[in-house]
């Protein structure tokens, strides 16, 4: 038999039950794949382009849409960048409260990865049971932003909305649930024999090939390098808080989940010191807030929430550029705008970090075994649409 | 009149029409597939902190969805693609389910009632039980699609892993009981003890063998859904497809029928009651409870485990329940040389 005939082309996706919305192009000789080519841009929405045409304070929106699950740290990506466009400052309570979102957004959005890991490898309990804890974070973020998922919580100069009267104690049953939920886990799903057989090994992403090719995230500090934007470069609370950067040596797809499964702890923790902390204060900046008119401000003080300033509708920041980057639950975000002085951005940049871990398909699934596809792609925490934006 | 309805009855109640059309035959084997498939979801959904199967007859915890699912199935259209072998496609799915089912009557329900009584029933169920997989080989290369191919391929390989020692557990037994009647090894274990207590390595192999052979959790391996979609079954739609899935299950039921007489005492004890039929029933009802036991047993294991790459389930059949098989022969021998000394 020639070299082609005992290669098989085996088209994984768009239509297929986890492919995602992408399709991966696999070589295959008998069980072993020789070759992988993830084929991406099913989901393109051409946001870059998109946000060329709106106001800025229309871009949140849009830029929480593709990287669904982790809205709130891309909201906080472009708010930074926009605001030091603007050369304003969020108000201490505002920052809290942001890094506050941030961290529970990691936790449902950590869960979510961990679920459908879950159904890939076939442990359906491990699915359905992370869609459900991940409902009691999209459930308190709701009840402090109003929305469940795409919240626009961050806006310029702040956040739209205080604490509802007892979060705390809400957030604090919370967190004790999940602290006593992840031993579950780890009897059902993480120290499963069968999981252990699947995971482990598999995948090996080295500690040199991660940084030679600039992954990002948990995905990269399962490979022993202890690089966080939030302690690399600490922005809203961050530096005020105290948290460890999880880190596995291994590299394998085991090592992937359970750094997820840590950092699931350590936000419990820093949450906890969120609440704690948070200083009083308004959360608008100051020069928004004086825009208010002052028949609204007891509306405002009633319902702790703001009522949008006119002048943030049709913001129009000076001449310029900036750029920030912030920790995303999938690893490190940026955004940069080019402003030309009109109301709507020049030139509009996103690097999301799903973009930056596609290159891990071709790198890591080869010479593994058909079935390893969906292992090595779950442990991936890779979300197509936040690749393709 | 009251003649013609008296020579019916008998003539349902004779074994040879009974044992497969009825118990545990066709009609039984298809309530069994309805309510196991039914276990199935409402076990996992109890484990997973869902309701399962609620609607279709919320009195009883939604017990008839498979007869909702049924007669979807039913009515909606079997797709026969442009490029698949037609007879294949068609037929592979029938004679499937059927080779399935077939073992059914070879199975006895109690010391005088069965279809044939033989003195190799043993090897009769274990043969019919294994011809049904080559079927899946056949869908598999018949439906023209590359998962469907690879499935099929799965299958073989599978077959030869699970089929051999399957075979050698159960003849282990057939060993220790020295017959392959399966009448007479229920009668031995009324009198002895149960093939559990006897020879529990083999009893255990045996489970495990029937969890591979079914392709039930952790070796869910031929229709892995993540990796090739429906693996042989990717093409077919309405009843075909309803034949695929409900084959593995009627196969865990006949093993499950099989365990429970090798290892569970069969129909023994029996309940001592007295009502009209219940020479036929009471047995009937005792195999029955224990045969769906193990299934659910067996189905319960998807809420737990995730599944085998295959090369695992290889390595597990060949390198460790193959030679856990054989032990169990030799175990069976010492057993017998206790017994005898």
């Amino acid at each position: 038999m020639s070299e082609e005939e005992h290669i098989l082309e085996l088209l994984i996706g768009p239509q297929h039950p986890a492919s995602g919305h992408m399709r991966l192009v696999a070589k295959v000789d008998g069980d072993v794949v020789v070759s992988l080519r993830p084929d991406i841009g099913y989901v393109h929405r051409t946001v870059e382009k998109l946000a060329e045409t709106k106001n800025y304070i229309q871009i949140i929106p849009l830029v929480e849409r593709p990287p669904l699950a982790d809205t709130a740290n891309h909201n906080l990506g472009y708010v930074l960048a926009l605001e030091r466009l603007l050369g304003i400052e969020a108000p201490p309570r505002a920052q809290w409260l942001r890094t506050l979102l941030a961290e529970m957004t990691r936790i449902h959005s950590h869960f979510y990865g961990i679920g459908i890991h879950g159904i890939m490898l076939g442990s359906s309990t491990a699915f359905m049971w992370a869609f459900w804890d991940r409902e009691i974070m999209i459930e308190l973020a709701q009840r402090l932003t109003g929305a469940r998922l795409t919240y626009s919580y961050m806006i310029p100069g702040g956040v739209r909305r205080d604490l509802p009267p007892g979060f705390e104690d809400e957030m604090e049953k919370a967190l004790r649930y999940l602290e006593r939920r992840i031993p579950d886990y780890h009897k059902i799903f993480f120290d499963n024999p069968v999981t252990k057989a699947r995971l482990e090994g598999v995948g090996v992403l080295r500690k040199e090939d991660a940084i030679r090719l600039g992954i990002v995230g948990p995905n990269l500090r399962a490979s022993g390098v202890p690089y966080d934007v939030r302690k690399v470069d600490p922005y809203c609370a961050y530096p005020e808080l105290d948290f460890n950067v999880i880190t596995r040596e291994e590299g394998d797809s085991l090592a992937r989940v359970m750094v997820r499964v840590g950092e699931i702890k350590e936000s419990i923790n820093m949450i906890r010191q969120i609440l704690k902390k948070m200083p009083d204060g308004p959360i608008l900046e100051e020069r928004y807030l004086k825009m208010i008119p002052p028949k609204w401000k007891d509306w405002m003080a009633q319902h702790r929430r703001i009522k949008l300033p006119a002048a943030l509708i049709s913001l129009r920041p000076p001449k310029g550029e900036a750029v920030a980057r912030v920790e995303a639950a999938r690893g490190e975000a940026v955004y940069y705008i080019v402003s030309d002085g009109s109301p709507k951005p020049y030139r509009f940049r996103v690097v999301s970090p799903s973009i930056r871990n596609v290159v891990l398909f071709e790198h890591l699934i080869r010479n593994c075994r058909v079935a390893d596809i969906p292992a090595i792609y779950g442990s991936l925490d890779y979300f197509p649409p936040e690749a393709d934006r | 009149m009251m003649g013609l309805l008296e020579w019916i009855l008998n003539l349902l109640l004779s074994p040879w029409l009974f044992v497969p059309l009825i118990y545990p035959g066709l009609i039984s084997a298809f309530a069994v597939l309805l309510f196991i498939i039914w276990l199935e979801r409402k076990l996992a959904a109890k484990v997973q902190l869902r309701y399962g199967p609620l609607y279709v007859l919320k009195q009883l915890g939604g017990v008839i969805q498979l007869v909702a699912d049924l007669l979807r199935y039913l009515s909606a259209e079997p797709i026969v693609p442009d490029q698949a072998d037609r007879l294949a496609f068609i037929f592979g799915p029938i004679l499937l389910f059927a080779s399935s089912y077939m073992a059914t009557v070879a199975i006895p329900i109690s010391y005088n009632f069965y279809a044939f009584r033989s003195e190799i029933s043993l090897l009769v169920v274990l043969a019919l039980t294994a011809m049904a997989p080559v079927f899946n080989l056949v869908i598999g290369w018949g439906s023209n699609n590359k998962f469907g191919l690879i499935g099929g391929l799965r299958e073989g390989f599978l077959i030869t892993a699970d089929e051999i020692p399957l075979f050698v557990s159960a003849l282990a037994m057939a060993i220790l009981y020295g017959t392959m009647d399966l009448v007479r090894m229920v009668e031995l274990q009324s009198r002895w003890l149960w093939g559990i207590v006897l020879n529990p390595l083999a009893a255990i192999t045996f489970f495990v063998l029937m969890l591979l052979s079914t392709s039930r959790f952790p070796f869910e391996i031929v229709e892995a859904e993540s990796e090739i979609v429906m693996g042989p079954f990717t093409e077919y739609s309405g009843i075909l497809y309803g034949l695929t899935m409900g084959a593995s299950y009627v196969k865990l039921y006949v093993l499950s029928l099989l365990f429970a007489i090798l290892f569970l005492g069969g129909w023994e004890p029996l309940p001592p009651l007295e009502f009209p039929g219940s020479w036929l029933i009471l047995p009937a009802a005792v195999l029955f409870l224990k045969a769906l036991v193990m299934m659910g047993l067996s189905v319960f294991m998807r809420s737990v485990y995730p599944r085998y790459r295959i090369d695992q389930a290889l390595r597990l059949a060949w390198h460790y329940l193959f030679p856990a098989s054989i032990l169990s022969v030799f175990l069976s021998f010492v057993v017998l040389m206790g017994w005898f000394i």
